[in-house]
């Protein structure tokens, strides 16, 4: 399942590491080269240190595919020259795909899901697609999810079979005007790109659903759906710790049902836990693509540089990830969930992909003002 | 164009700014040119403005012209720790009478993990610092494909080319090394930095400025050949890893200019970032063949009191890294050489000599060719 990609010149063989769209030397238009059988040729064990990559000592291994196209690739396992590297897919609940984006987020996003087994679709199928666009942001401040990582979605349902008028892209926003957030995060573009449709959660029916003592007023066009993806931005959370799958979640709830819970933070962690019990099942896929880190959006938070998808078909296993892979500390809401069996929360018990976890382990600026980090 | 005057800072820890430390780079480079700044036509800086040093200091050009009192054009050429020798090149190209060129780089600001952070910058930002392919981590995978390759080169010789440079470094006043004595037995046991690199095979970093005045007037050092390339940032996007086209195609276009062969060439200082890119230099320079280098290692080609002594200074090795500064450090020690002003480190007889500065693991090459003018 690993690639090595390289964009080539149709006309005169040329190749680069970017995706160009015309070559520079012939004008001659551009295909993509996607090398799969892939071999150690080199490599390296490195012993210092930097922030990006904290743990030492790791292998920097030099791959080779069956175009002779080559590229580094950090590991913590130990190879021999001329093994073949690979990963292994996994449609596991308790697998998440972390991916690497080599300036093509389609290719990082498709790898993701093709990682947790692929996802099957028809034309027939209706498709919910829920982003974080809660706050208004230009995609570069990381505050919502990424354009380019909803466009890679979207061409992957399409390539596969679905009808882009099947397709619904749900979202609300609780503390500003939901068309500015949408037209802000460019959303708006792709929505009129693809042709799919686009919904604001707050306009819509809302439904009562019970999970032990908690009284949740749920969209009631989350039903409707065949399939769902959960797309959150990785982003730091002064309240939570961190937005993920979880709070993601939160939207499909309307405002007034959110406010009763947000109310009270142990009530919010026994609700945010059990939410997911009172939905369909749902694919989460979180954008790491800039993310955001420090206090988060609310309080002065900066956009993290992170160059990760990840995916997963359980959000407990997602979050848990995601905290470990930023080394934030405990997420009471995640342990909670796990708790009650919703998901995987022991680290060893999940199975990660595409990436080790301690290969792209690194320290963020912390979200310091999590209250629920100061209740720890 | 020629080289009228040259200076530089002791390298290794300064307590003085990067300002200061160029200011006392220039009037060095200044007196040894006798003349006075009144005199220069225009300035080439080289530095890399470091993300994390403490000193937050940006458009270092104009600050040069507040130390200089000067409304004279001032341009700054960045080119990772190729800087120096870009900056003495572009000099070349402006058409000015004299013109100062100074590299400076203040690094002993912040911790090493920082200082690894921010040479890491320089490597490709999707393809090579994500996957944590650092600068000791670039080059430690060419040596460990170079080991790979020429069976007969080992870790040893990359231990021999430290040893010299440890040596030589032993005899200049302002080698970061200088006056300490680091012995092959060190060298060869000193901690693993990045496989197979040791601890000895990397270059240090250090606080210092170099500068020189390059003059059309006509003066006893004259530059003969001079040339600047640019190569795939990446080692592995290049179709043969090994083989460092930059340092290959700009020492070929330095030698046709200069009408000299490699065999010419009586003193070098060589880009020895690590023992290994030193190595592939004397093979790609034409001092030997591919694949040959560890022969002229063992017979001691390139010591001091070998056929044509490399890195007399020290190299980046043990004199020093102050990136921006190094290319220009390395003029100032050929032209030490050649007008016989190297005391213990002298090389009898120096005519002709190369200096070869090389940015990131081979992303930009420079190569100058210096003569000695008799009479």
């Amino acid at each position: 399942m690993a690639k090595i990609i390289r964009w080539i010149c149709e006309k005169c063989n040329k190749k680069w590491i970017y995706p160009i769209s015309r070559c520079l030397y012939c004008n001659g238009e551009i295909k993509k080269q996607i090398g799969m059988k892939i071999k150690v040729i080199g490599f390296t064990r490195i012993h210092i240190p930097c922030p990006p990559h904290p743990i030492v000592p790791y292998n920097v291994l030099l791959l080779e595919d069956e175009y002779g196209n080559r590229m580094p690739k950090k590991t913590i396992k130990d190879y021999n020259i001329g093994d073949t590297y690979e990963d292994i897919p996994s449609k596991e609940e308790n697998a998440i795909a972390i991916t690497k984006i080599k300036y093509d987020v389609y290719e990082a996003v498709k790898e993701a899901l093709e990682l947790i087994g692929d996802i099957e679709v028809d034309r027939t199928n209706k498709i919910l697609i829920k982003p974080n666009l809660s706050i208004p942001g230009y995609p570069y401040l990381g505050i919502g999810t990424h354009p380019e990582v909803m466009r890679g979605l979207l061409r992957y349902l399409i390539e596969r079979g679905a009808n882009p008028k099947n397709i619904t892209i749900a979202e609300q926003s609780f503390f500003f005007p939901f068309d500015k957030a949408i037209a802000k995060s460019r959303i708006n573009q792709i929505v009129k790109e693809f042709g799919v449709n686009l919904v604001d959660l707050s306009k819509t029916e809302f439904i009562e659903k019970k999970e032990r003592e908690f009284v949740f007023r749920v969209s009631k066009i989350v039903y409707d759906f065949d399939l769902i993806f959960n797309v959150p931005v990785i982003k730091t959370d002064m309240l939570l710790g961190i937005d993920g799958a979880f709070e993601n979640l939160t939207r499909f709830l309307s405002k007034e049902n959110f406010n009763e819970f947000v109310r009270d933070i142990k009530k919010a962690i026994g609700a945010l836990a059990v939410l997911p019990n009172i939905l369909p099942r749902f694919i989460t896929i979180g954008d790491g693509t800039i993310g955001m880190q420090g206090n988060g959006p609310a309080e002065h938070g900066e956009p993290g540089f992170y160059n990760m998808i990840f995916a997963a078909r359980n959000p407990v296993v997602h979050d848990k990830i995601v905290q470990e892979v930023l080394c934030l500390r405990r997420l009471p809401y995640v342990e909670l969930a796990g708790k009650l069996g919703i998901g995987e929360y022991e680290v060893s018990k999940i199975k990660v992909i595409g990436n080790e976890l301690d290969a792209v382990r690194r320290d963020i600026k912390q979200p310091i003002g999590s209250k629920l980090i100061k209740k720890d | 164009m020629y080289i009228k005057g040259v200076g530089m800072t002791k390298f290794g820890i300064s307590g003085k700014f990067s300002q200061m430390l160029a200011y006392e780079a220039t009037l060095e480079a200044l007196n040894d040119a006798d003349i006075n700044f009144k005199d220069i036509d225009a300035v080439v800086c080289s530095s890399l403005e470091w993300f994390f040093s403490i000193e937050k200091q940006r458009h270092f050009a104009a600050l040069l012209a507040s130390v200089f009192k000067t409304h004279k054009p001032i341009i700054r050429v960045p080119a990772a720790c190729a800087g120096g020798g870009a900056a003495l090149w572009v000099a070349q190209q402006l058409g000015y009478d004299n013109v100062l060129v100074v590299g400076v780089e203040k690094l002993m600001t912040c911790k090493s993990e920082s200082i690894t952070d921010e040479f890491m910058m320089a490597a490709e930002s999707k393809w090579e610092q994500v996957e944590g392919l650092n600068f000791p981590g670039q080059n430690a995978l060419v040596a460990q494909q170079y080991l790979e390759k020429y069976k007969k080169t080992t870790t040893e010789h990359l231990a021999l080319i430290s040893f010299k440079n440890h040596s030589n470094a032993l005899l200049n006043p302002k080698a970061r090394f200088y006056g300490r004595k680091v012995t092959l037995e060190e060298i060869k046991n000193s901690p693993i930095i990045c496989s197979p690199l040791r601890l000895y095979d990397c270059s240090i970093s250090v606080d210092g400025a170099a500068a020189c005045v390059v003059t059309n007037e006509k003066t006893d050092i004259k530059i003969i050949g001079s040339d600047l390339c640019a190569e795939y940032l990446p080692t592995w996007e290049r179709e043969d890893s090994l083989r460092w086209e930059g340092t290959i195609i700009s020492s070929k276009n330095a030698f046709n200019q200069a009408g000299v062969e490699p065999s010419d060439i009586d003193v070098a200082e060589i880009h020895d970032a690590f023992t290994i890119v030193e190595l592939i230099a004397y093979e790609d320079l034409g001092f030997c063949k591919k694949g040959e280098a560890y022969k002229k290692i063992e017979e001691g080609y390139f010591n001091l009191d070998g056929k044509m002594p490399v890195n007399t200074s020290g190299g980046l090795k043990a004199k020093g890294h102050p990136v921006s500064a190094t290319g220009l450090a390395q003029i100032y020690e050929i032209v030490k050489q050649l007008r016989g002003e190297a005391k213990d480190r002298q090389v009898s007889k120096a005519k002709i000599g190369l200096a070869h500065n090389i940015g990131g693991a081979g992303g930009t090459v420079t190569c100058h060719i210096l003569k000695k003018i008799c009479g």
